[in-house]
């Protein structure tokens, strides 16, 4: 699994370097299917529908559904290719890469035995803390919703490293289902602020409301 | 069964938009929903605290029934505002069946957040009060409401990862105890009683970070200016005076089963975060000219204030609940009041705003009444609240936090009087024929102030008796 989760923390570095939002999105998109073969070789018979379940969130929602909803509405915009989620230069650079190595103390602090558990806790520190620094730097709505999507993903991994718990099923799929709300309200989002953000307010502020 | 109904008969009533006769009369069947559930929270409160619901994912406890017993008539209040408002702008009409769809949800949302009896659920269904409520932020056609509505879905989805981050963090902990993680919350106090492991300190700061985030309290606070003066008068106390309790809730869950065995870490934690938000809100009201980001920023200050009552606990949680209480009041009068001052002057600038009084006699009353609650005068709870929560600073020896407190509060007071009095009693800049206020459109306005008033000089001994027993509970369950 080693290797699994040194190519997942490859993923979450190299789109802050390569700066376009196509970059990005694969980088989103690779982070999903990977939790999801991590997932597999923790289980690999699935055979409850918990199982079944983080796979589905993992591949469809997370690998899937969320870079495709993002890049149908960017390619439909006809998008800039460029797009930058830190600043490029070298100072974020090097902020970026010092994360990684807080993050590798800061597992071996909290798990002393060396091995998968201790890389899993610092690959997930490390997507959480990339993407609030991704949140910190960015303003645009693109970036910031790929910052907050790291860090979902960070966490979803995070869980995964996890005793499998007995929690009732309802449980998972309301999870699943925020997570998906989510992502549909990214998508309307990226939809109307990027298509009205030249434009000036069609209202006025004193407007009949409720 | 009553309080499944509480979550089931507004979501239920969603799928009633469907039909086209119910989608004419979106805003009657919003009220009528809001009466029935104010009915059924009642019952609840006044029934006694039952066993465990569905499988044990729901419970109804002295919170659960205490919070049940004023969300809903809050939620009464508004829904009766939106039905009067429409009722006097045919414009609105339109677009109503969207906004009641939404709000029932965010009803149905708020109440599974007040029964759940499991952190996770409890946690989706504060994500489901974010998630129905974001769309209502954005005012058709103002581009600034879509971005403050996407920033309030940012910050509240990265509050909430962290508060999710936080609970698999203190799973680790029941694990490295030996324990099998659960998240059931009259489970839990067992497993907690032991004090926690690096993990379980960890996720207890990071839960309180995350839930801060959502109460709008200090350091990720900066959404909550922009989004309360954006929203829709209604949408802003909908958020104000409903959701913010219902993280205030889950605040509540989380300190009842982990302060026994983390005393130090809650209260540093809390109090830190309590006297930060004080001290930027404080700055910000001094500052501001904006009449909604003012009240937004006295909101702000009276997170930091409940953050610091809970932090401090003891003798501060009798204090604390009426200052809960009375607040949701407070901040539903004077978001509504607010939003009404604004369709008639057309302006947010308080510079602008005079003769309130005399042009608009019922806002005018409201909004003086209003910010002598917020400021914590007599006779209201929030002046017992906060005097409770001083006394038991000192007795608990935070004489540091004492002083900064009452330095800030000062601060506020001077502020918001210098600020809002000229609105209120200034003579009248412009001659302008105003419509006529109606009695039934301050009708809820009225009974929020009623509610205010009896809350500082008279507690029902039902109501007594739920704000005791959660205050015991805050000790831990």
């Amino acid at each position: 699994m080693s290797p699994l989760l040194m190519a997942l923390l490859g993923v979450l570095l190299v789109p802050l370097f390569v700066a376009t939002w196509r970059t990005s999105l694969l980088g989103l998109s690779c982070q999903g299917l990977l939790m999801a073969w991590i997932a597999y070789r923790m289980a690999p018979e699935p055979s409850t529908a918990s199982e079944w379940l983080t796979l589905a969130d993992l591949v469809l929602v997370r690998g899937l559904g969320a870079p495709l909803a993002l890049y149908a509405v960017l390619h439909a915009q006809r998008a800039p290719a460029r797009n930058d989620v830190i600043p490029p230069n070298l100072l974020s650079w090097t902020f970026a890469l010092g994360i990684v190595l807080v993050a590798f103390n800061f597992s071996a602090a909290l798990v002393p035995e060396h091995g998968q558990q201790q890389i899993l806790v610092a690959v997930a520190a490390t997507g959480v803390m990339l993407g609030f620094l991704v949140l910190a730097t960015q303003s645009g709505p693109f970036s910031q919703m790929i910052g907050a999507l790291r860090i979902e993903n960070a966490i979803a991994l995070f869980e995964l490293g996890g005793e499998r718990h007995h929690e009732p099923l309802g449980v998972q799929l309301g999870q699943i289902a925020v997570v998906a709300m989510t992502i549909t309200l990214y998508r309307w989002y990226l939809k109307t602020l990027t298509a009205s953000s030249g434009a000036a307010d069609e209202g006025t502020p004193d407007g009949a409301t409720l | 069964m009553i309080s499944v109904a509480l979550v089931i008969l507004p979501a239920v009533a969603t799928l009633g938009l469907a039909a086209r006769a119910v989608r004419s009369r979106a805003t009657v069947l919003l009220v009528g929903v809001a009466m029935v559930a104010s009915a059924l929270a009642a019952a609840e409160a006044m029934a006694p605290p039952g066993g465990p619901l569905l499988g044990g994912l729901a419970r109804v406890d002295a919170t659960s029934q205490l919070f049940l017993a004023f969300i809903n008539p809050i939620f009464l209040g508004v829904s009766v505002y939106v039905w009067n408002r429409v009722s006097m702008t045919p414009t609105l009409q339109t677009r109503m069946s969207r906004f009641v769809g939404l709000a029932l949800l965010f009803l149905a949302a708020a109440n599974a957040v007040l029964l759940a009896n499991h952190l996770v659920i409890l946690w989706i269904a504060l994500e489901a009060t974010t998630l129905a409520a974001a769309p209502l932020i954005v005012r058709p056609g103002v581009q600034a409401s879509r971005q403050a509505s996407f920033r309030y879905l940012l910050f509240s989805s990265v509050g909430l990862g962290m508060v999710l981050l936080g609970l698999l963090c203190l799973a680790r902990g029941m694990e490295a105890d030996g324990h099998a993680p659960t998240f059931f919350i009259d489970r839990l106090p067992e497993l907690a009683a032991g004090g926690a492991n690096r993990w379980g300190k960890l996720g207890l700061a990071l839960t309180l970070l995350g839930l801060g985030t959502k109460l709008g309290l200090a350091p990720m606070y900066s959404w909550l200016p922009e989004v309360y003066d954006e929203s829709p008068p209604a949408v802003t106390a909908l958020l104000g005076a409903v959701q913010f309790n219902c993280a205030l809730v889950m605040l509540f869950r989380v300190v009842q089963v982990y302060r026994p065995g983390n005393t130090a870490l809650v209260t540093g934690e809390l109090l830190t975060m309590g006297i930060i938000s004080m001290v930027v809100s404080t700055v910000s009201i001094i500052a501001t000219r904006n009449v909604k980001r003012l009240i937004a920023y006295g909101s702000i200050n009276h997170a930091g204030v409940i953050a610091i009552g809970l932090g401090v606990g003891k003798a501060a949680s009798y204090g604390l609940l009426l200052y809960v209480i009375s607040n949701a009041f407070i901040k539903a009068i004077l978001f509504l009041t607010a939003g009404k001052i604004q369709a008639h002057y057309r302006t947010k600038d308080t510079r602008r705003i005079s003769g309130l009084i005399k042009d608009l006699p019922y806002s005018g009353v409201f909004l003086m009444v209003g910010t002598f609650a917020l400021l914590g005068f007599p006779p209201f709870g929030s002046f017992v609240g906060e005097l409770l929560i001083l006394s038991a600073l000192v007795s608990a020896g935070h004489m540091l936090v004492f002083a900064m407190f009452c330095v800030l509060i000062t601060m506020t007071f001077v502020a918001t009087g210098r600020t809002i009095f000229p609105m209120i009693w200034g003579e009248p800049r412009e001659k302008h024929a105003w419509p006529r206020q109606t009695f039934l459109s301050s009708s809820p306005k009225i009974a929020f102030l009623i509610a205010l008033v009896v809350l500082g000089i008279y507690i029902p001994p039902v109501v007594n008796g739920l704000v005791q027993q959660v205050a015991a509970s805050l000790e831990g369950l």
